[in-house]
């Protein structure tokens, strides 16, 4: 159970990106966050595994309080939660096994990533990882040699490897086409539901919305405008969608206009 | 009617017309060049009539040392000051003019001639006598070689003055020169009052025992040890032994050369040396020093480079600007170090030489040090450009995974470093070796040191095979360090 109260983040030059942003979520739900650029859900995301310091409010998730974990605590809290990126954040010049064995990090020996080794199982797993997102072949090519949807691929096996009990993706699939939208979605939703793990995505289409969430929130300039659940989402009409993304969004569907509402 | 007040403004002092026109960056450009110019002119002319005093006199003086430059300043300076005025009217930020400072350019190029003593001429004038020395660095190679040698030698001592004096008898030893002289005693030729030449006694030189065809040497040796070979008819004597290794010659006691007021029992020698080369060509000193002295400046290079490289990686963390945004102490840190690499940064290592020599003595570990301080600086500043451009997003990614600092450092820093890292290394390692060889011209070891000697030594051949390696070091540095470059990125 994640907990957020009064989340509120204001940045050094005094952008105020979230405003007391206060929600509840179940384990194993599938939040979507939807909002324009700039709204906010990147930051929203990253206040949850504190890769940007919230400014105020409280967040709880299983009955620790992230907010306050330091050192060890705030790592151990962090190799729980998988991160995936618009970009997908992989280091290029690394092999790819040595990007999905970076999911490891959390829980290896200091000393011995000084020489990037890793244990027996840890190599294992890193392949299992990489078969469930179907790269095996790349396994020793470096990784900014494989396309994109390769690359957000082994993002998603790094993820994998951190076996976590929460995935944050942020805009997972902004780069890539709609096909391979599907397929990198696919594979959250696999461990949303196989591994009972929460998971929360922000999302700029609305039929992908519609498609994988069981939950969802909508941001404004850094305000919940929205909240509804799957269901809801799949009856929002134009009216709503456009309180939300402003008078100018439209429908897309993955990036193709679509008459009417839902799928 | 309203033009009249910028071309009086500036007739009056150039530039005023500008400002008066609210052109000020032009108008400050302008009083700043115009004076720098009148400035440069009256110190340049004073100097060509120094100890003169008075404006006329001077000018007098200055005209009739250097005319062309006087005319030249005298008219162009005119032509600008008008050009000036008119500019100060004409110029529009919609119409750009650059005349004024075409001319402008002009008047200092005028200037820097006479200041850098340009003197084409001389340079036209004294190339053939450059041409001898600069023949021999370009090519050098005659005093790279030697032969090893072998000196026969044989002589016998001869009284002057002395029939009555015996000398010891002399004993042949079988295959061993052996040389006599009839008579054993003689006088030395002399001048007399009229200073007209006094023949010495002339001597019968036989001897036997010696290389058989091969020229030999005839030497002089007189009771106080000075050598000299002596010459009848203005040609050194020599001698060549016939098939069994004798020979026989005749030659006049050479000029006395020790005071008649000597004291004592002259004893004089007469000796035949055979000097042969024994053995193919060997590597002469010149040449086995500058290959000692270029290993030990390839070494200099490399280990002022790796000292470089060590320190700098921690100094190169402090001097990046998204490492150290965090509070301000760090960012007062960045700062302060930042300044410290400028400042090392912009000394010449020629004179962090200088200073090192003071510090640690001549040699190359001066030399290293130098190179090790500017490497430092260098690098240091090229690192922390390398570790601002490094991508935030894996760094991101990996510390979501829960990775530590130091792992985060390993996973994410250091492989997005190594490619401008090992790049800057190898360019810093291919520019320490090119200080490195001419570090030495101030003491600090390697190349440069023997160089310098050479050149001072007017031995322009050892110079000449320095030079060449050198040349020929760097060229291949030159393309190694390329290479590599080419391959990592
Ligand atoms: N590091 C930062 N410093 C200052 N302001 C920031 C920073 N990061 C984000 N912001 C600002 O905070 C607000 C919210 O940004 P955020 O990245 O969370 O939006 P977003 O909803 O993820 O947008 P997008 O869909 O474009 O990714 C924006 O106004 C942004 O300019
Ligand atoms: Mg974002």
């Amino acid at each position: 159970m994640l907990e957020i109260k009064n989340l509120s983040k204001t940045y050094g030059d005094g952008t105020k990106a979230l405003k007391n942003v206060s929600f509840n979520l179940e384990d194993g739900e599938f939040l979507v966050i939807i909002g324009l650029s700039g709204s906010g859900k990147s930051t929203l995301l990253r206040c949850i595994n504190r890769l940007v310091e919230p400014t105020s409010g409280s967040i709880t998730w299983n009955g620790a309080d992230i907010c306050a974990a330091k050192g060890a605590d705030l790592r151990k809290i962090r190799s729980q939660i998988g991160m995936v990126f618009q970009h997908f954040n992989l280091v290029k010049r690394l092999s790819v096994l040595n990007n999905v064995l970076s999911g490891r990090l959390g829980r290896v020996n200091t000393w011995k990533s000084l020489y990037y080794k890793f244990s027996k199982k840890d190599y294992e797993d890193a392949f299992s990882a990489l078969k469930k997102v179907g790269i095996t072949q790349q396994a020793y090519k470096r990784a900014d040699e494989l396309s994109g949807g390769q690359q957000q691929r082994v993002g998603i096996a790094r993820a994998i490897m951190q076996e976590p009990l929460m995935v944050l993706a942020d805009e997972p699939v902004a780069s890539l086409d709609p096909v391979l939208a599907h397929t990198i979605l696919g594979y959250i939703e696999r461990m949303n539901q196989e591994q009972n793990i929460t998971v929360i995505c922000s999302l700029h289409y609305l039929d992908l919305v519609q498609r994988y969430a069981t939950r969802v929130i909508g941001l404004k300039d850094g305000e919940i405008v929205y909240r509804g659940t799957g269901e809801d989402i799949r009856q929002m009409t134009d009216r709503e969608f456009k309180e939300i993304y402003g008078e100018e969004a439209e429908r897309v569907n993955a990036g193709k206009p679509v008459k009417g509402a839902g799928l | 009617m309203k033009n009249i007040a910028p071309i009086i403004l500036s007739l009056i002092f150039p530039g005023a017309g500008h400002l008066y026109r609210k052109h000020i960056q032009r108008g400050l450009l302008i009083i700043l060049s115009f004076t720098s110019i009148i400035g440069l002119s009256i110190s340049r002319i004073s100097l060509l009539a120094h100890r003169y005093e008075g404006f006329f006199p001077v000018l007098k003086k200055a005209f009739s040392n250097n005319p062309g430059f006087i005319i030249f300043l005298f008219l162009f300076t005119v032509l600008l000051w008008i050009w000036i005025a008119i500019d100060s009217v004409k110029y529009s930020t919609l119409k750009k003019r650059p005349g004024v400072f075409v001319l402008i350019l002009v008047i200092f190029f005028g200037l820097g001639w006479q200041i850098s003593e340009i003197d084409v001429v001389k340079a036209a004038v004294q190339m053939p006598d450059a041409w001898k020395p600069l023949s021999k660095v370009l090519w050098p190679w005659k005093a790279a070689i030697t032969y090893k040698t072998e000196e026969l030698t044989g002589g016998a001592d001869l009284v002057i003055d002395d029939p009555d004096y015996v000398l010891p008898a002399l004993n042949r030893t079988e295959g061993k020169p052996f040389v006599e002289t009839d008579p054993r005693w003689g006088s030395l030729s002399t001048l007399d009052k009229n200073n007209e030449i006094v023949k010495g006694t002339s001597i019968t030189v036989r001897g036997s025992g010696f290389t058989p065809g091969e020229v030999g040497e005839v030497w002089w040796l007189d009771s106080i040890s000075n050598e000299f070979r002596p010459r009848e008819g203005g040609q050194y004597l020599s001698v060549t032994p016939d098939s069994e290794g004798k020979f026989e010659f005749t030659m006049t006691l050479p000029y006395r050369l020790i005071p008649p007021s000597a004291q004592g029992v002259q004893i004089n020698r007469v000796e035949i040396r055979q000097v042969r080369r024994v053995g193919g060509p060997i590597p002469a000193d010149p040449l086995k020093l500058t290959i000692a002295r270029m290993v030990e400046t390839i070494f200099m290079g490399m280990m002022a480079t790796i000292f470089g490289i060590i320190l700098s990686i921690p100094v190169s963390f402090l001097a990046a600007r998204n490492i150290m945004s965090g509070s301000w102490i760090t960012v007062a840190v960045y700062y302060f170090v930042r300044t410290v690499l400028n400042i090392i940064r912009s000394i010449e290592p020629l004179i962090w030489a200088l200073i090192a020599v003071v510090w640690v003595g001549l040699g190359p570990f001066a030399g290293i040090l130098a190179l090790t301080i500017h490497s430092v600086a260098a690098l240091g500043k090229l690192y922390s450009e390398g570790i601002e451009s490094i991508d935030p997003g894996p760094i991101e990614a990996i510390k979501a995974t829960g990775a530590d600092s130091i792992q985060t450092i390993m996973f994410a820093i250091i492989p997005q470093m190594i490619p401008p890292f090992v790049s800057f290394s190898i360019y810093r390692w291919d520019i320490n070796v090119r200080m490195s060889t001419i570090i030495g011209l101030v003491g600090g070891g390697g190349i440069g040191f023997l160089l310098v000697q050479y050149i001072r030594l007017l031995d322009y051949q050892a110079a000449g095979i320095a030079v060449w390696f050198i040349a020929v070091t760097v060229a291949i540095l030159d393309y190694v360090s390329a290479e590599i470059r080419r391959k990592f990125i």
